[in-house]
């Protein structure tokens, strides 16, 4: 069992017009996992990572990150937005876009000079990308966009790193390219947060989970509660995945 | 040319400038019909203001018609969050009623107030020289002038200021807001200079050619260029170009000086979405008629490689095979050979060498979507560009 506490959220209730779509959540994450959060659609697992991170208000509970408010914290947190959350006929390069990572520790006026433009060149090299760096962003197949979100995460080099689906849309060669990245993370004790669909991949990319419908169903290592009972709760169905071992 | 026909030009070019700033980046937010409803919705601001201050120009005339813009902007947003209307529907509720109230507030008081609806709707830059502005007795120039001038200072600050945060919270709202850049402050504090500049902008130009200068220079910007700066520096030249041949036309023609700079823009427009060099018509015509030649072309090279007997590839009986027209084959045929893809001994069509790589290669993409081996191959092809 690990000690730290990444990421304490309790009581947490969010709603949309007055209609919940989070249940008093109370999830604990440990520092150094690699943890997916699945669930159907409309079960809340953006709204979960959205509340973490501010961008939605919560109508109740609160959110700890290494047990200080996230406002305090931003410095220590990356964020993936969803690859459609966007749009990609937006004016800007590849290399544009990742500097955006390094907007957040220049804080507001200051401007990106050649440290941050050095630090988003290492990191479209991370993800293989350093060829297209001067490439506009809707020149860029599905794949590639969702690197380069990768990329914009690195480049502020938090301890914490939330991603929206990041799987969305990919072929086997990202997916791979992605998921190695993010093994390379956990080992350097970066925790790392992923809103996951793909139920058969579960037990092979992640060391944690968590079950949410609008509810938290439950959280813990996977070899312990990944399971058919967990995930029947979950999708309300009879589920059988089949665990390679 | 004389000084008066200077201050015109250069009070419309200003205004030029002052409204491309902010229009870029409401056409980039896809709001560009948001500055038709602050440019309408401010009428009834600048009425009460006048009739307060006596003074179109007055920095309370100002102020309270940019609170007008904003009070727009956020019944706009409040009656779209209901969820019972869109947001479009929600903004042609929203200005109308404003605008109708200041046109009834004008005509209440239409007798002793030198303020009409034409000139709200059209603005008159001609008229702009005469109105004088006295610092201690002497003549410092047109007030417009001073008015967009000061706008246009401030508008010049913020943008460098907050370029940054402007293009991360337009480009993605959720991750500005994650790094501490609200995004509410950035979408409020852009809707107060758009208000203002329409503000300032009104007196000389008009509630309609605001919203042209706002959006034409900046949708014409954004058809020719991949880079925000540039699209900024762009949309403020058209702007400024249209201003001036604007103002000529009007000359010329002996018309109205706004109606005549809004026909620039629209001239200028259409000139580029015809001939831009990448996103113009003419361009995606060009590229879909070369996408097409050239999956002609890896279709016949395919038809060969997967055929080793001669009738299939004899060039009379092509036509047959691959069921195209004559003319079609033809240039299928020419530009194979022209590129040393294939070769014609007797009447008996064979890849070459080249052909057979070309073939595989291509394919292999096409299948895969794998793009290092064809990186190269994207600057001699349109298929495989986007």
């Amino acid at each position: 069992m690990k000690n730290n506490i990444a990421i304490k959220v309790d009581d947490l209730t969010v709603a949309y017009n007055y209609k919940p779509v989070l249940w008093d959540i109370d999830l604990e994450i440990p520092e150094g996992v690699l943890m997916a959060i699945v669930g159907p659609n409309g079960a809340g697992k953006s709204t979960l990572i959205k509340s973490i991170l501010g961008i939605l208000n919560p109508i109740a509970g609160s959110v700890s990150i290494y047990g200080k408010s996230y406002e305090k914290q931003r410095a220590l947190v990356a964020y993936v937005p969803q690859k459609g959350s966007v749009d990609w006929d937006f004016p800007t390069t590849a290399l544009d876009v990742v500097m955006m990572g390094t907007y957040g520790s220049l804080g507001w006026i200051k401007r990106p000079g050649q440290k941050e433009k050095k630090l988003a060149l290492e990191a479209l090299e991370k993800v293989g990308m350093l060829p297209f760096k001067n490439r506009q962003i809707s020149q860029l197949s599905g794949g590639q966009q969702q690197r380069i979100f990768l990329a914009r995460a690195l480049v502020q080099d938090a301890s914490i790193y939330f991603m929206d689906e990041p799987f969305q849309g990919v072929d086997a060669t990202t997916e791979i390219a992605i998921i190695n990245i993010l093994k390379e993370l956990r080992k350097a004790n970066k925790t790392v947060i992923v809103v996951h669909h793909d139920l058969q991949t579960v037990p092979e990319y992640f060391d944690w989970v968590t079950f949410l419908n609008v509810k938290k169903i439950a959280t813990g290592p996977v070899k312990d509660i990944f399971n058919d009972d967990n995930l029947t709760k979950t999708y309300g169905i009879n589920y059988k995945v089949s665990i390679q071992e | 040319m004389s000084s008066a026909q200077i201050e015109i030009q250069l009070i419309a070019s200003l205004v030029a400038i002052a409204c491309a700033i902010p229009g870029t980046f409401l056409v980039l937010r896809k709001m560009a019909m948001i500055s038709d409803a602050i440019s309408h919705s401010i009428l009834p601001g600048i009425v009460i203001g006048f009739f307060i201050t006596q003074d179109l120009n007055s920095p309370l005339l100002i102020l309270l018609a940019a609170i007008t813009g904003i009070i727009t902007v956020v019944l706009v947003e409040y009656i779209q969050k209901t969820g019972l209307v869109k947001e479009d529907t929600a903004i042609g509720l929203v200005f109308p009623i404003l605008f109708s109230i200041g046109v009834i507030l004008i005509a209440k008081n239409a007798n002793d107030v030198h303020l009409d609806v034409d000139a709200v709707l059209l603005g008159e830059l001609a008229f702009t020289p005469f109105d004088r502005l006295l610092i201690a007795g002497v003549d410092v120039g047109p007030k417009s002038l001073w008015v967009i001038g000061c706008i246009l200072l401030i508008t010049i600050g913020l943008l460098f200021a907050f370029f940054k945060e402007l293009k991360i919270s337009t480009f993605d709202a959720g991750l500005a807001a994650s790094l501490g850049f609200s995004p509410a402050v950035i979408h409020y504090g852009l809707m107060t200079v758009s208000s203002v500049t329409t503000v300032g902008a009104f007196d000389a130009v008009g509630a309609i050619l605001v919203v042209a200068l706002m959006i034409a220079p900046a949708a014409t910007a954004y058809l020719l260029t991949t880079n925000l700066k540039r699209m900024l520096v762009y949309a403020i030249c058209f702007g400024v170009f249209s201003a001036i041949s604007g103002y000529w036309l009007a000359h010329w023609l002996d018309a109205s000086i706004a109606g005549s700079i809004t026909t620039m823009l629209g001239i200028l427009f259409l000139m580029v979405y015809l001939f831009a060099p990448n996103k113009g018509v003419i361009a995606v015509l060009y590229r879909e008629k070369q996408q097409r030649t050239e999956v002609s072309l890896l279709t016949f090279l395919l038809h060969l490689r997967n055929h080793n007997e001669e009738e299939e590839r004899h060039v009379n009986h092509l036509n047959e095979h691959i069921n195209w027209q004559k003319v079609r084959s033809k240039t299928v045929l020419e530009l194979a050979l022209k590129n040393n893809m294939i070769v014609i001994d007797n009447h008996i069509v064979s890849l070459t060498e080249k052909g057979t790589d070309f073939t595989s290669q291509a394919i292999d993409y096409i299948i895969t979507n794998e793009d290092s081996k064809i990186e190269h191959m994207k600057d001699d092809f349109f298929l495989f560009r986007g």
